[in-house]
């Protein structure tokens, strides 16, 4: 695309505007907020304005001296040479002080607003898993959970118990205005009440490996009704093809960050492609011939349930030949993948087969 | 300040000393083994520029990668490693120790009065400790390299097989070559001031390289301690940080901002001393507010080792903390917003000679305002939650580090660079490369105020499609600025062969540095001078024997 701006920029200007728009709030500054916490954009907007207009003074009596007293023969004295003037001086100490002291009172009202937790959000617990690289949820009142999207209830205050399985991460939903590290070996809460309807991002904003920018969940605020319909439990396992469906909705929200299933294995091995997990044998599908390295001896063994079985409980007992270097896949116990939804997943393995 | 007999004097000297200090022997010895603060000076100025060329190519790579939300150049892994490099090369060995190392060397000295710095042979060993530094640096990106971002945020940085230990190592010794900088000098500015040079007569570089010194010396251990802690962790795991083995991670943040907030001011007073001296001698008029200049840089020096966890207000410290370090962070825009006023103050009824120092100066301080004042925004705590690790944050950095450090260290190059090699770069160059850069900079970094404050986070190696438009922005700026900045090393380093010869005093300034011949002798003052006059006191200087260019 940059060989393209070079080469016919109106098209890739063209290309530029069809992105999607982000979207906004009256200003332009902010993503439209969804939440209560208006404090932060009074603040940041009034901090705006005060920093435009210290900015332009500044850059005006730099460009009017510039204009004015520029030197014209190498000779040219200055025009003054005071270097001191003390009511001047206290009063660029003093206006400042106070502004900064304002700002600081107010952020820090807002701030204690943030971080107190009210009643009512507190019996309305959400619990969020952050692990490399994929968030799991865990909702109040209904025993399934959601990876890769939360579920939310409009105008209902809602706080967040943030646990984390490895390294640090941080809950970040802009358009809520909430930030809060994910710190491995402690809880962290977040609260805040969603007041609009729609679809917002969550993103990880503390650094924490190679697929960092990958680890994203959608929010949905619905409403009290569509909520009631817990429409997270999609999973049903009841025939072989709703089977495979719910375990593609695991894979999206759990596994693709690191596998694929078109059989370009760069991060992870694939489970899809001609090296796939499963192939096509007289119309039976069963699982391909792979060499894995078990306790630093290279062996051949068969894809099988038992062997897909082992490898997401215990990821580092058999390690696939290519990447035994790497061996970095996190194990997923009973608590993050329960027994159904692995065979859902597997059953959705079988369906890539060629 | 003059000498008894200022002008005359040196002059006779001159002819009676044709070797400089760039000339007076040869060899690779000559320069290895130097003692000479001027030629350590020059061979900071070689390896912290190339250091500077390096992270700037990495900078120039995360753009171009960038441009596309899925990324065009790299796989995720790979961006991380390059993002990192950018951020530790620019840092550790590039804004830490190159204002001090280079400018800091060569002109402190000479400043002073002084023959040389308090202790040359210590001096030699901090330019080696960071030549092992930087060694090690390159060679941990041939062991496989490193992914943790330059802050080595545990436990990451103890889980990835990555070569986490070496760089650590490199970083340990550059650690040390920046004490050791900031012991000499500390030694140097309370030793060998020359007669009648009182603390208050000092020119404020040297006040500020100072109030450097101090930090380096106070700060910089903890950052020792820190990440051979972090060694030892990966290699004994002995359960400081990690958390499967009973230690905090958040201890890990503490610890690391405990030296590199202050590490800040380490990179920024240092420029704020450039720009007080050429503000000064480009309006040709006593800096406004000397002493409260002087004593501000003191100030931040202070409190920058008390705001260090307005770097962690995400990380959930108690709502205590949050109240100290927001307060103390608000308050260290004070002694900033004055050292700002006093210099636009200075320039105000001047007699402004635009040439390219100065046209530096002004970028540094239009982009600074901007640096400082963002940083203001982000001081406020319930603000802050919402901003914390976006791209409104990189932009406020680098508007710092980038807009107003490293163009404080172009300006004060430009400036002392006839008194460094004798000779003049080519000037119209200059004010384009300088525009360019300006113009440049501002068109990759103001995107990332925007695309920031509508929620992109940093450190991604991909993104969702609506923040492309700015990327794309961001990414045309960073080949403006990079063309500029090669334009500025091609004609700096043409100017060696080609330059005109410079004069002594090519810009008309009264500090002691600008007495001594050009380029000066190897103890650069043939008498000990005597200062009698106050500081920045242009009524001594003899208009016709500098002819000083008008620009």
């Amino acid at each position: 695309m940059l060989a393209q701006l070079i080469q016919d920029p109106a098209k890739a200007a063209a290309a530029l505007s069809r992105a999607p728009k982000p979207e906004l709030d009256a200003y332009g500054q902010l993503p439209k907020l969804a939440s209560t916490f208006d404090h932060v954009d009074g603040l940041f907007y009034f901090t705006y304005a005060v920093c435009i207009f210290f900015f332009v003074l500044i850059l005006g009596v730099l460009l009017f001296s510039v204009v004015k007293y520029r030197r014209k023969t190498f000779d040219q004295p200055p025009a003054s040479n005071t270097t001191h003037n003390t009511p001047l001086e206290v009063v660029w100490t003093v206006i400042p002080l106070i502004i900064v002291m304002v700002m600081f009172a107010w952020g820090f009202k807002g701030c204690l607003d943030m971080t107190t937790v009210p009643q009512a959000a507190s019996q309305n617990t959400y619990k969020a898993t952050a692990m490399q690289w994929n968030w799991t949820f865990t909702y109040p009142n209904h025993p399934v959970k959601s990876s890769g999207a939360v579920w939310l209830e409009v105008d209902k205050p809602a706080q967040f118990l943030l646990e984390s399985e490895d390294v640090l991460h941080a809950f970040y939903i802009p358009s809520m205005r909430v930030k809060r590290d994910v710190v491995p070996g402690r809880y962290q809460t977040v609260w805040f009440t969603p007041t609009q309807c729609g679809e917002f991002h969550l993103f990880c904003a503390e650094y924490c490996g190679e697929q960092h920018s990958q680890m994203y969940a959608k929010v949905h605020v619905v409403t009290a009704e569509e909520f009631a319909k817990a429409p997270w439990n999609t999973f049903d396992d009841s025939t072989p093809a709703l089977a495979a469906k719910s375990g593609e909705n695991i894979y999206k929200a759990l596994c693709s960050a690191c596998h694929t299933v078109n059989g370009q294995s760069v991060l992870a091995p694939s489970w899809g492609g001609d090296k796939g997990l499963f192939t096509k044998k007289d119309g039976n599908v069963v699982g391909r011939a792979r060499q894995v390295v078990e306790n630093g001896q290279a062996k051949t063994v068969v894809a099988d349930e038992a062997y897909i079985r082992e490898s997401i409980r215990m990821p580092l007992a058999k390690l696939a030949a290519d990447f035994a270097a790497k061996a970095n896949m996190n194990a997923f116990g009973p608590d993050k993948l329960s027994d159904r939804e692995l065979n859902a997943v597997i059953e959705y393995m079988k369906s890539l087969a060629q | 300040m003059t000498t008894h007999a200022p002008i005359l004097d040196t002059q006779k000297a001159k002819s009676e000393q044709p070797k400089n200090y760039l000339n007076c022997s040869s060899g690779f010895w000559s320069w290895a083994g130097t003692l000479d603060h001027k030629r350590i000076g020059i061979m900071y100025l070689i390896g912290t520029g190339l250091a500077f060329l390096a992270g700037g190519l990495f900078a120039l790579l995360v753009r171009l990668h960038l441009w596309e939300p899925n990324g065009m150049l790299f796989t995720n892994d790979q961006y991380n490693e390059i993002f990192t490099l950018h951020g530790a090369f620019m840092v550790f060995l590039f804004v830490i120790p190159a204002i001090p190392g280079s400018l800091g060397n060569m002109i402190l000295p000479l400043m002073l009065g002084a023959k040389d710095v308090a202790l040359p042979r210590l001096n030699l060993l901090s330019f080696y400790l960071w030549v092992m530094g930087a060694v090690l640096a390159a060679l941990a990106i041939v062991l496989g390299g490193f992914d943790t971002g330059w802050t080595f945020y545990a436990p990451y940085s103890l889980y990835t097989n990555k070569a986490v230990v070496t760089i650590g190592l490199g970083i340990f010794l550059l650690g040390f070559s920046s004490i050791f900088t900031g012991l000499n000098f500390i030694v140097t500015t309370h030793k060998l001031r020359a007669p009648g040079l009182t603390w208050f007569r000092m020119p404020l570089f040297v006040w500020a390289l100072y109030a450097t010194a101090l930090l380096q010396v106070l700060a910089t251990p903890v950052l020792g301690i820190t990440v051979l802690l972090v060694a030892f962790e990966r290699l004994y795991h002995i359960g400081i940080f990690d958390p499967r083995l009973g230690g905090d991670p958040v201890l890990f943040e503490h610890f690391f901002w405990f030296y590199s907030h202050p590490a800040v001011y380490i990179m920024v007073l240092p420029a704020f001393g450039i720009i007080s001296e050429l503000v000064s001698v480009h309006s040709r008029k006593p800096l406004f507010g000397y002493k409260l200049i002087a004593f501000s840089s003191l100030a931040i020096a202070i409190i920058s080792f008390l705001v260090w966890g307005h770097h962690m207000f995400t990380s959930g410290q108690s709502t205590y903390a949050m109240f100290a370090f927001s307060f103390l962070t608000f308050f260290v825009a004070i002694p900033t917003a004055i050292k700002e006023f006093s210099w636009v103050a200075t320039i105000w009824k001047g007699s402004i000679a635009l040439n390219s120092p100065m046209l530096y100066t002004l970028a540094f301080l239009i982009i600074f305002a901007i640096g400082g004042l963002t940083g203001v925004i982000l001081g406020a705590l319930n603000v802050d939650l919402h901003l914390h690790d976006t791209y409104f944050v990189v932009a406020h950095f680098h508007y710092v580090m980038m807009g107003s450090i490293a163009l404080a260290f172009f300006a004060g190059l430009h400036h002392w660079w006839p008194k460094m090699f004798g000779v003049m770069y080519n000037e119209t160059l200059a004010k384009i490369a300088c525009v360019t850069i300006f113009v440049g900079f501002n068109v990759t970094f103001l995107p990332q105020f925007e695309m920031g404050s509508q929620g992109m986070p940093r450190r991604y190696a991909t993104y969702v499609p609506e923040f492309q438009p700015y990327h794309s922005a961001s990414t045309v700026g960073a080949i403006i600025l990079g063309s500029g900045v090669a334009l500025m090393v091609s004609y700096l380093v043409a100017s060696l062969f080609i330059g005109k010869k410079a004069m002594q005093n090519q810009w008309g300034g009264v500090t002691l540095d600008w007495l001594t011949p050009t380029p000066p002798p190897l103890e650069n003052f043939a008498h000990a001078p005597k200062v009698t006059t106050e500081v920045y006191d242009y009524s001594t200087l003899d208009l016709k024997s500098t002819q000083t260019p008008i620009g």
